[in-house]
């Protein structure tokens, strides 16, 4: 479907298609994303939920498919996104401390050769205390929690002062405090405007969490407003006959 | 110890010999670190093993005996390997250890067999092409060491140059790739550096030793430090340790060759670094253990008072 | 069952044809390992023999790794002659398997009474193999193999026996002539610096002192304390020239050099001395003599 003259989608997907080994993983994908909405990606094992954020941020190589942000390609509109990756795909016993890895992602903003200083070193502070870690700053990151370590990755990205936030399962893994204080940051992100994505893998909370659901098994099912589109249709085809199991998990 | 010191300033060989490892020990280290950090601690083991069919190859091709003719030989050896081994990884189900010992074992097999293929040919012995396998430290001269040292300053100012995106690029490579980092060509880099580092080092280490020198102080460096910077620091450092104490004791004695005396001080600093670590070693995480338990009784003692 | 005792059957007919073989030559097939040997084993032999050495020009016999197809030749041998002492160090245990097969190969080393041997220091309980720098030494071991043709092949021996007078009066000439030569150094300029302990017992036969940077296997790594010992050594006898070798990297004489250099001294490179090995085929320098005669000239000249 072709999208409506004027309305500026934040990020807009245009028949992305991702296969391992003639395995397709993704197909056939067009996904609209309009601004400052906080949207779920939900589907089951497998279904390319995280292939679909990385192929849009180019970490994944696609078959076919382009990727807009806000109207112009992904390549020049990097500074706009903000990833926060699994947290299990790192190894934490990496020696370097919690204000340090959120410093990293100043990066992108310095350039080359240039070196983080004084406005970059705020910059993270101010983003550990958003994210409650601010005691935490000097502490080793491998002896962190999952949750902590969470944080610290939201903490990274916030630091970037993007519009649009990208994440793969922040919720997997953590204590219910941190849980709590994440999403209230997210709902604080699309206050002000910006757009957030989640892959999520918890069913039960998306109605109350999330304001937009994709839905995907390989293909996208259905895209919409919660409100709109979270029924048992849509599960249903999501997750084949034994959706009733996942929603309760 | 002192005699050694003196020997330095007074002795030619000592001196060109120690200098060159180590500069050796200090490149080592430093790479070493990146190969550790970026879970590739075999990766030395198989290019060091990949080098030697290039540097019998060289010479069977050019029929000289120029140590830098057989080092290009290596190094090309080297990189094919290394492309192999991403090849295999990325086009086959196979897991990286698997792909890196098939190419291990491949190119030194290979490598072996034109050895004494060519044994029965006149002037393969006075290439030294054997030595290449333990290493022959006492034959380094100075323009080795130039090299060496060239090549030391040159990792340097790559790493003071591009400290911040190598760091990212270790920690985390997908995200680096979301900044605009372009991460493959610093893979490229860092892995070209490596290859460089074990082909100048394997005239003094050989094929065989060479992946406990890149190794060794880098481990040996991570017990000390949650610093980047400063295991980096530490683990040149710590290699250049080896090679110089690695000399003074082969120096001191007959028959006690300068390569493997070196790798058994590095080794042996990592055996001493995981067990008297602060924080990280065995005897200080025993203690923390043994402070734990008081705590852990006292508080429970305390509970059942109250 | 039937089937397995018919392969069997035609297998070991096959086998026996290859042991009973090709040896309408009539010639005696006989393997030898350095080109030393072998010079001297053609010397003795003749025309009655056929040849195969396993090690050409320039081949370092301490290294010498068997291939599959010299395996093969062995196997094949009817008489195997090899320098020993432990010369071809990496032989030793395909010699010890060949003596299975029933075939004695002969050590010529041992054939050598033990008090002109000298005994390693690196290798203690072996002697040093570099016998041939002796002639004298080459005078008893080309008796031997004379006597090993003789066992083997009685009916000829007749003819081994003029082989070998003929060229134990050539041998006569070549230690007269290196005697002469040798005299024209004066005393103190007798000092013999080389790659590897190759020439002990040159040093002995004719008055030399002799100073090897490694051991007396090349397979031994030159340490810095012994470029420190060398250097010092040049230094302090003012000597002329080191050598090179044929079968051993330059690298390590050109260190030497360096070392020497920096103490103040200058010191050339005398030249290149087969040390192992002969030189190639068909050239003066490729027999026993010939090498002998290029080798004493080349130290003499560049110490002079």
């Amino acid at each position: 479907m072709a999208s409506q003259k004027g309305v500026k989608y934040a990020i807009n997907v245009h028949d992305l298609t991702v296969a391992y080994d003639y395995k397709p993983v993704l197909w056939d994908i067009h996904l609209q994303v309009p601004e400052g909405v906080l949207m779920a990606i939900v589907g089951p094992n497998g279904a390319g939920k995280s292939t679909l954020i990385k192929a849009m941020l180019g970490i994944q190589k696609s078959i076919t498919g382009t990727v807009e942000v806000f109207g112009k390609s992904y390549k020049e509109m990097r500074k706009e996104v903000a990833y926060v990756p699994q947290k299990e795909a790192i190894d934490w016993d990496f020696p370097t401390t919690v204000l340090d890895a959120v410093m990293m992602g100043t990066y992108g903003q310095l350039g080359w050769i240039k070196r983080p200083g004084k406005k970059e070193k705020k910059a993270a502070l101010e983003a550990l205390e958003q994210v409650g870690m601010l005691p935490f700053k000097n502490r080793q990151i491998s002896q962190l929690s999952g949750g902590q370590q969470q944080r610290v990755f939201l903490a990274r990205a916030l630091v970037q002062n993007a519009s649009i936030y990208i994440m793969d399962e922040p919720f997997q893994g953590v204590d219910a405090t941190t849980e709590i204080a994440i999403i209230n940051i997210l709902k604080e992100l699309r206050e002000q405007g910006k757009t957030v994505l989640v892959v999520h893998h918890d069913l039960q909370t998306v109605p109350e969490y999330f304001d937009w659901v994709t839905f995907l098994n390989v293909k996208k099912i259905a895209t919409g407003p919660v409100k709109e589109i979270f029924n048992d249709d849509n599960l249903n085809k999501t997750y084949g006959i034994n959706y009733k199991v996942a929603v309760n998990q | 110890m002192l005699e050694f010191l003196e020997l330095i300033w007074s002795d030619y060989t000592v001196r060109i010999i120690t200098m060159g490892t180590a500069a050796l020990g200090a490149i080592l280290g430093l790479l070493g670190s990146f190969a550790v950090l970026r879970k590739q601690s075999l990766l030395g083991d198989a290019i060091s093993h990949a080098a030697l069919p290039g540097i019998v190859l060289a010479f069977i091709l050019t029929q000289t005996k120029t140590t830098y003719v057989l080092l290009l030989g290596a190094i090309i050896s080297g990189l094919i390997g290394s492309v192999l081994i991403n090849s295999i990884v990325k086009r086959t189900h196979l897991k990286t250890d698997t792909a890196l010992g098939i190419i291990l074992s491949v190119f030194f097999g290979f490598g072996m067999l034109l050895l004494t293929a060519i044994q029965k040919q006149p002037d393969a012995a006075q290439a030294g092409l054997d030595k290449y396998l333990f290493g022959q430290a006492a034959t380094l001269m100075l323009e080795d060491v130039k090299l060496l040292i060239a090549v030391l300053g040159l990792a340097l100012l790559i790493l003071f140059l591009f400290y911040k995106e190598l760091k990212l690029l270790l920690f985390d490579a997908d995200y680096a790739k979301t900044l605009g980092i372009n991460t493959k060509y610093l893979d490229v880099l860092i892995t070209v550096f490596i290859i460089v580092a074990i082909v100048l080092g394997l005239q003094t280490v050989g094929v065989v030793l060479m992946s406990a020198m890149l190794l060794a102080p880098a481990a040996a460096a991570r017990q000390w430090t949650n610093s980047l910077s400063t295991m980096l620091f530490l683990s040149a450092i710590l290699g250049m340790i080896s090679g110089v104490l690695g000399t003074a004791i082969s120096a001191s004695q007959d028959n006690l060759s300068t390569g493997p005396v070196i790798v058994i001080i590095a080794v042996s600093l990592v055996v001493i670094s995981f067990i008297f670590a602060p924080n990280r070693g065995l005897i200080a995480k025993r203690v923390q253990q043994r402070k734990n338990k008081k705590l852990f009784e006292k508080i429970k003692d305390d509970a059942a008072t109250t | 069952m039937k089937l397995n005792f018919l392969l069997y059957f035609i297998l070991f007919l096959l086998g026996s044809c290859s042991l009973t073989d090709e040896n309408d030559s009539g010639k005696i097939r006989v393997v030898t390992t350095t080109s030393i040997v072998t010079d001297i084993v053609k010397n003795i032999g003749g025309d009655k023999i056929e040849v195969s050495g396993l090690m050409g020009a320039g081949i370092d016999p301490h290294l010498y790794k068997a291939s599959e197809g010299d395996v093969m030749k062995l196997a094949n041998a009817e008489m195997i002659i090899y320098g020993g002492l432990h010369l071809e160090g990496k032989l030793v245990d395909v010699f010890s398997k060949i003596e299975r097969l029933g075939k004695h190969p002969v050590d010529l080393g041992a054939t050598i009474p033990e008090h002109f041997l000298h005994r390693s220091k690196d290798f203690g309980g072996n002697y040093d193999p570099h016998v041939w720098f002796n002639v004298e030494l080459i005078k008893i071991e080309s008796k031997s193999v004379a006597e090993a043709f003789q066992k083997y092949d009685s009916i000829n021996a007749d003819y081994y026996q003029a082989n070998l007078d003929a060229y134990l009066v050539k041998l006569d000439d070549l230690q007269a002539e290196i005697i002469e030569m040798v005299q024209t150094l004066p005393k103190e300029s007798r000092h013999l610096v080389t790659a590897h302990d190759a020439f002990g017992y040159f040093g002995d036969a004719y008055g030399f002192k002799v100073i090897g940077l490694q051991g007396l296997s090349t397979a031994t790594e030159a340490g810095v304390k012994d470029m420190r010992r060398v250097s010092d050594y040049i230094v302090k006898h003012h000597i002329k020239s080191i050598f090179i070798e044929s079968s051993v990297p330059v690298k390590t004489i050109e260190a030497l050099q360096m070392a020497v250099r920096s103490r103040g001294h200058q010191v050339n490179i005398g030249g290149m001395l087969y040390s192992d090995a002969l030189g190639n085929e068909g050239e003066e320098e490729g027999t026993y003599i010939g090498m002998m005669r290029y080798n004493v000239k080349s130290i003499i000249d560049g110490l002079k």
